[in-house]
Parts: structure tokens; C-alpha cells; sequence
């Protein structure tokens, strides 16, 4: 059977911060995936990496919560990167333009390299 | 506090109306996203009326609450209203609320919410609103230049609400059009995806973790008819909530029964059997099936029968709260179970492929185990003319003959017929053939032989492999055939004057029964029968009795027998022959499914 958990960890580095999340994201779980992307806003942090190698799905409800994440940090002039993703989120972050805010990249380490270089 | 004087006024409504313009601007060109606009309308508003703090609330028709998006000097931001849809009508036909002197309508609720007005620091409320739709609310607090609201003030906000109205309403338009988009995309890469994998359990996974997904739901279960069982059982589960999870997995409905079932699971098996049936529960009472809250079905189609069913459970709006399945739902889980129907179907299709191409390939391998066990031509034995034929058909039978000749100076002669097809055929056949060769040699008397073949080839079969066997020991010097018949076709002695006598005596089939049941069984008994001059022994198989023509007739006894004494004065090959081709004009364009085999010996 499939796994329902739903976790999100967060990284802080001194001028970037990292989310990795693991399950299914969607609306109760993006509100606490948002819940924590602003909590780091508040605490100062434009510059993000969303690393969802462990999440295979995502809802409508969940894409439209990482809109208003990038919403969110494009106000404050930051930069949002993901990457592990699926190939199926992948096509769907491309096909709602999400792509064209926000980075995608094949790994953690390259998507935070990808920060500096926007 | 000095009422402002008629210049100040109108230098304040020339200011707002330059803001006015400047928040039609916005909405334009601005965020389709009204967590990021709303901040900039409520400041304007608040600038503009020089209004000391307020907030934009928006409203959730799906809970009936109204919960802060944007606010400036608010106590407390996560506060949510509950406004019970009563009430609405009375926000509707009051575009403007003094809150200390509410419309009567509205009075006994804004008295129960008097702490949340107040946390909200709020003096009035402008209700948000699109025709009949009820948005959300403008909530301003105290006026930093002025007691109270003057005319012009209330007009003007008035006219930032239905601006608010008109960007709440096109940010929600955004949002739809944009679940819309995710939706037919999901619905046309599922395809792709769930058609990628060719293996079945593998497909089904696929299915429910996309069909969660394309309903914002937080479980599906996806169901297969078991047309043995008659019975929908469940192959694969997604779900959020571990309540009831085991029993969910080894869920499976009756299809064709009187018993009483949950109204869930009796409905679930009509949409298994009725193709254009669709089953919608958005009420906890029907489907609160394993503490699900509302539930959609729809029957999962191949080529030309249904498949199954697909459940999805529990649809969440993004605060949780559990939403109904709307048609649009209904049509979408339609498309995605045809999909889906269609890969599951393609993956079980690969799959029997695959098998059917392993058992071609194991079939090959055991005919050349078969080809090296059966004699490609039977040994000269001194006043005997001693024949065999074998022909496999539809595919690789575990039959065998066989003559052995012994130091003795006697012959073995042995037919056999194993169980199934196959590889497990042929090596249960090798078996038998490697254990009757070392039991000739050790000259046993037969019904010993017998019972060591039967523990030899029930310790090395799976249970219900056997063997019928028939063995005669000739002594060709003084014309004596000593027989054992262990649940063989009874083979035919046809004298020369053309009497009849069959070979009968002996036992159960070999290696079906373990020792200890074959001991307290009749035992195994031999028989001897002095073969003269034209005498015919006749060994067969079923395949040669059994074998059925186009009217499903059966060959049977009787034509052999009548074939064999009609040509018994015939040498031993051409009776066989003979035999054998009118078994083959017999059955005619009739498939048959077991192979032919025979033995002919013939006293000289």
C-alpha cells in the first residue's frame, strides 16, 4: 500500500534555507508547508530551496499553495529553486508556468548552487 | 476633534480618487493572487480614509467561515468567523455595516461575535460581493482624523469594495482555471504514465496515486472482479488515514449474493456490474464505510467487460474540510477509469504474453528431454516383432515407452502416461524412466517394483502428480509375459483366432499415494499370460481411446479393438501404423489435446 505520511524539514544555512518534504502534498499539508516557508520569511530568509525528492504527488490544492509561496517571495524579491522532482511534477510545475518563477533543478546541491547564480 | 472644513474635504476625495484609480491599476496589471494584492488594496484603502488599522476578510463557502487575509494593527490575525449561511443574506443587501448600530438582521449574530469585532479593532464592515456571491467583508477601525464616517467616505468605500470584490473574484477565477488546467493535464499525462509500466500491480498503484490526486482526495482503493470467485477484491489502496486500513486491503464484495451488506459495499458491487452506473455518497451516513466521510465509484472498463471498480474517499479543501464530489468530479473520474481500465487490461495482457511465451520456451525444452527418453526405434527381440509410435499433441505430454533389454536374457516393456505437460511432465516422466531402469536390473518381483516407483514418484512430484504404468516382463524363450498395470489403460492381448483378453491386474496409479496410505491399500498384484504364435499384445495411451472427432465423439475401445483383431494377421508395424492412421482420420479437423502413443508386440 502507498504511504500517507507527510513531513517537512527545514535546513537553515546563514543565507539560504532548505524545505524537504516526504508524502503526498496536499491542501492541510501545503497550509503546513506554507506555515513553514513563512516562518522562515519572517525570521528573514529570501533565498530558498524546496527539495521534494520524497513527495511523488501533488493536488491542485498543493501547487496552488507553491504559488503563493513564490507570490510571497517575489514580493520580498527573493528566489525559490526545487528539486528531486518526479517526472510527472516536473510536467505539471512546467504546465502551470510555475517553472518560470522558480528554478528546477536535478538535485539539492545544485539547485542551491543555482541561488547565486538566479 | 474639529470637523475638517470644506477645502480639506475636497482635497481628501480628489486624493481618493486618485487612489481610486491607482487601485484600478492594480487589479489590471497586479497578482493574480489575492494574498499579495490584498495587502496593497488595504493599504490604499486605509491611506486614503485615513483609517488607523482594518482588515480584508474572505470568505469559504465550503466552511462558512470568514478568516483574515490581509490586516493592518489587528490583535489577532488568525482569527476565523463562523458565519452560518443564514446570515448571508442580510451581508448581501447591506453594502455598508455601522457595526455599533447593525441592520436588525444582522444584529443578534454581530452581538455574538462582539469579541472577534473587537480583536479586529473594527468600526465597520463593507461587505465584498459579486451579484449572489457573498466574498468576504472590508473591516475598517477608527478614523485618525475624524469621529465619524462623513458621506463621501462611505461612498468612496463603497466603490474600493466592489473593486475588492472584482479582484477577490478574478483571483478565484485564476485559481479555478488554473485547478482546471492541472486537472486535464493530470488526466492526459495519466495516460502516459499509468500505460508506461506493463506490469499489473505496478499499473494499479499508479492508478490510485493518480486518481487521488486528479480529485484532492485523501483515499482511493482500486478493485478487481475475480471471475472465479465472482467477488470485486481489492488490489491496491491509498490512504491517508490508517483507520481501517488492513480491513479496507483485504476488502472483497460478494458479486452475486443474498447476504446483507453495507449500503456502501452493496452499491459498489451494482457499479462492478452495471457499465454506466457512477455512485456519488456525499453524506457521512452512506459513506461512512471504514470512517470514510463521502465517496465516489465508478466502474473501471477493459476492451469489452468491466474490470473493476475505482473508489476514491474523502475530497479535502485546503483547510481539510471535507468537500462534496461535484459532477465535474464524476466526469472526470469517468475519463480516468476508462484510462485506467485500458492499462490495467494492456499490463494483464503483457503479463499472460509473457507467460505463454515462457511456457512456449519450456515446452521446447521439455520435447528435447522428451526426444531423449522415448526410443527412436525398439530393439530386435528373438521371435518378436516388437513397434512403437509416438506423437505428441498440444503440446509436450509426460507419455513414455519403452523396451529394455535385461542380462537375463528377458524384456522390459513399459508404457506410461504421466500427469500435466510440461517441464514438471518430462522430468517426472525422467524420473520414472531413470527408477524402472534401475528397478529392471535389480529383478525385483513387479509389485515390489511397483511400490519403490510409487515412493520414488510421490517423494519427487508436487502433490497430484502421478503416473498410470504399465511394465511386462517377456521371456521370450519360453513365451511368458509377466504384467503389472498401476492404473494404466488396460492393454489388449489379441490372440491369433481373434479373442479378446485385457492385461488388468495390478494396482493404483503410481505416486499419488505416500507409502503409508498405499500399505493399508489391496496390494499390487502381477499376472501372467502365455503369449503363441500370431499372438498381439496392444499397449496404448488415453490419447489414442480418448481422441475426439468433430462431433466430440470419442474413438474409444471398441474401434481399436476392432482395428487390431481385423489386422491381426498383419506384421507389428503395420498394425501400428495402421492404428495410428485411423486415429488421425478419425479425429479429423478436431483439436486435440493429448498425445498419441503405442506399442505393438508380436509373437512370431
Amino acid at each position: 500500500m502507498l504511504s500517507g505520511k507527510f513531513e517537512v524539514q527545514t535546513r537553515e544555512e546563514e543565507d539560504y534555507a532548505v524545505i524537504q518534504t516526504e508524502g503526498y502534498l496536499n491542501g492541510p499539508r501545503g497550509e503546513s508547508l506554507a506555515e513553514t516557508a513563512k516562518n522562515l520569511m519572517q525570521k528573514g530568509h529570501t533565498r530558498f530551496v524546496i527539495n521534494l525528492a520524497e513527495t511523488k504527488l501533488i493536488n491542485s490544492i498543493g501547487i496552488s499553495i507553491l504559488i503563493e509561496i513564490i507570490e510571497l517571495l517575489e514580493e520580498r524579491r527573493g528566489i525559490l529553486n526545487f528539486c528531486g522532482l518526479t517526472p510527472t511534477i516536473e510536467h505539471t510545475f512546467r504546465l502551470v508556468a510555475l517553472a518560470r518563477h522558480a528554478g528546477i533543478f536535478p538535485d539539492e546541491d545544485s539547485a542551491i548552487a543555482a541561488l547565486d547564480n538566479p | 476633534m474639529q470637523a475638517p472644513s470644506a477645502d480639506e474635504t475636497i482635497q481628501r476625495l480628489i486624493f481618493g480618487l486618485s487612489e481610486l484609480d491607482e487601485l484600478g491599476e492594480t487589479i489590471i496589471s497586479g497578482h493574480g493572487n489575492f494574498s499579495v494584492s490584498s495587502r496593497t488594496y488595504l493599504r490604499m484603502i486605509l491611506g486614503t480614509l485615513q483609517v488607523t488599522g482594518g482588515a480584508i476578510l474572505l470568505f469559504h463557502p465550503t466552511e462558512n467561515t470568514l478568516t483574515i487575509k490581509s490586516s493592518v494593527n489587528v490583535r489577532d490575525e488568525s482569527l476565523v468567523i463562523r458565519v452560518p449561511p443564514g446570515q448571508i443574506p442580510g451581508f448581501l443587501d447591506h453594502p455598508f455595516i455601522d457595526l455599533a448600530e447593525p441592520p436588525a438582521v444582522l444584529r443578534q449574530f454581530l452581538e455574538q461575535i462582539h469579541p472577534l469585532l473587537k480583536s479586529l479593532d473594527a468600526r465597520f464592515w463593507f461587505p465584498l460581493k459579486i451579484r449572489d456571491e457573498f466574498l468576504g467583508v472590508i473591516s475598517i477601525g477608527a478614523f485618525f482624523n475624524a469621529d465619524a464616517m462623513e458621506d463621501w467616505n462611505r461612498e468612496l468605500l463603497n466603490v474600493f469594495a466592489n473593486h475588492t470584490s472584482i479582484a477577490i473574484a478574478y483571483s478565484q477565477l485564476q485559481i479555478r482555471s488554473r485547478a482546471e488546467r492541472f486537472r486535464l493535464f493530470m488526466l492526459s499525462d495519466t495516460a502516459t504514465q499509468i500505460c508506461k509500466s506493463l506490469d499489473t500491480e505496478a499499473v494499479q498503484e499508479e492508478v490510485v496515486a493518480h486518481v487521488v490526486t486528479l480529485l484532492d482526495a485523501n483515499a482511493a482503493g482500486l478493485m478487481q472482479i475475480n471471475p472465479s470467485t465472482k467477488r470485486l477484491e481489492m488490489k491496491s489502496l491509498f490512504s491517508l488515514e490508517s483507520h481501517a486500513n488492513d480491513e479496507l486491503r483485504r476488502l472483497s464484495i460478494p458479486l452475486d449474493t443474498e447476504e446483507n451488506l453495507h449500503p456502501a459495499l452493496s452499491m459498489i458491487a451494482e457499479v462492478a456490474t452495471q457499465a454506466d452506473k457512477t455512485l456519488v455518497y456525499n453524506d457521512e451516513k452512506n459513506a461512512a464505510l471504514f470512517g470514510r466521510k463521502n465517496l465516489i465509484a465508478v466502474p473501471m472498463r477493459g476492451r469489452e467487460e468491466i474490470l473493476g471498480v475505482l473508489v476514491v474517499a474523502d475530497k479535502v479543501g485546503r483547510s481539510g474540510a471535507t468537500l462534496d464530489f461535484t459532477d465535474g468530479d464524476k466526469t472526470l473520474l469517468e475519463a480516468f477509469a476508462n484510462q485506467a481500465g485500458v492499462a490495467i487490461e494492456n499490463a494483464f495482457l503483457y503479463q499472460e504474453a509473457l507467460e505463454a511465451r515462457r511456457l512456449q520456451a519450456e515446452m521446447e525444452e521439455a520435447e528435447k528431454i522428451q526426444q531423449t527418453l522415448i526410443p527412436d526405434t525398439l530393439p530386435d527381440i528373438p521371435g518378436y516383432e516388437a513397434t512403437g509410435r509416438y506423437q505428441p499433441r498440444g503440446g509436450v505430454g509426460g507419455d513414455y515407452y519403452d523396451c529394455i533389454p535385461e542380462s537375463d536374457g528377458t524384456w522390459g516393456l513399459a508404457i506410461a502416461d504421466v500427469s500435466g505437460k510440461g517441464m514438471q511432465a518430462a522430468l517426472l516422466m525422467a524420473t520414472l524412466r531413470a527408477g524402472l531402469r534401475s528397478e529392471a536390473t535389480r529383478k525385483t518381483d513387479l509389485p515390489t517394483m511397483a511400490l519403490t516407483l510409487n515412493s520414488l514418484l510421490n517423494a519427487s512430484g508436487d502433490f497430484g502428480k502421478y503416473a498410470t504404468f504399465f511394465f511386462a516382463q517377456l521371456h521370450a524363450e519360453t513365451n511368458q509375459l509377466i504384467s503389472i498395470n498401476a492404473g494404466h489403460n488396460d492393454p489388449m492381448v489379441i490372440r491369433s483366432d481373434g479373442r479378446c483378453e485385457w492385461l488388468k491386474k495390478g494396482g493404483v496409479m503410481l505416486g499419488i499415494f505416500p507409502d503409508d496410505m498405499i500399505a493399508k491399500m489391496p496390494p499390487f498384484e502381477q499376472e501372467t499370460t502365455h503369449l503363441a504364435s500370431g499372438d498381439i499384445v496392444l499397449f496404448y495411451t488415453d490419447g489414442v481411446t480418448e481422441t475426439t472427432n468433430i462431433n466430440d465423439e470419442l474413438y474409444g475401445e471398441a474401434r481399436l479393438q476392432d482395428i487390431a483383431v481385423r489386422l491381426r494377421n498383419e506384421s507389428a508395424e503395420t498394425i501400428c501404423r495402421a492404428i495410428y492412421d485411423e486415429v488421425i482420420e478419425f479425429q479429423g479437423e478436431a483439436e486435440q489435446f493429448d498425445d498419441l502413443t503405442l506399442m505393438v508386440l508380436k509373437k512370431q
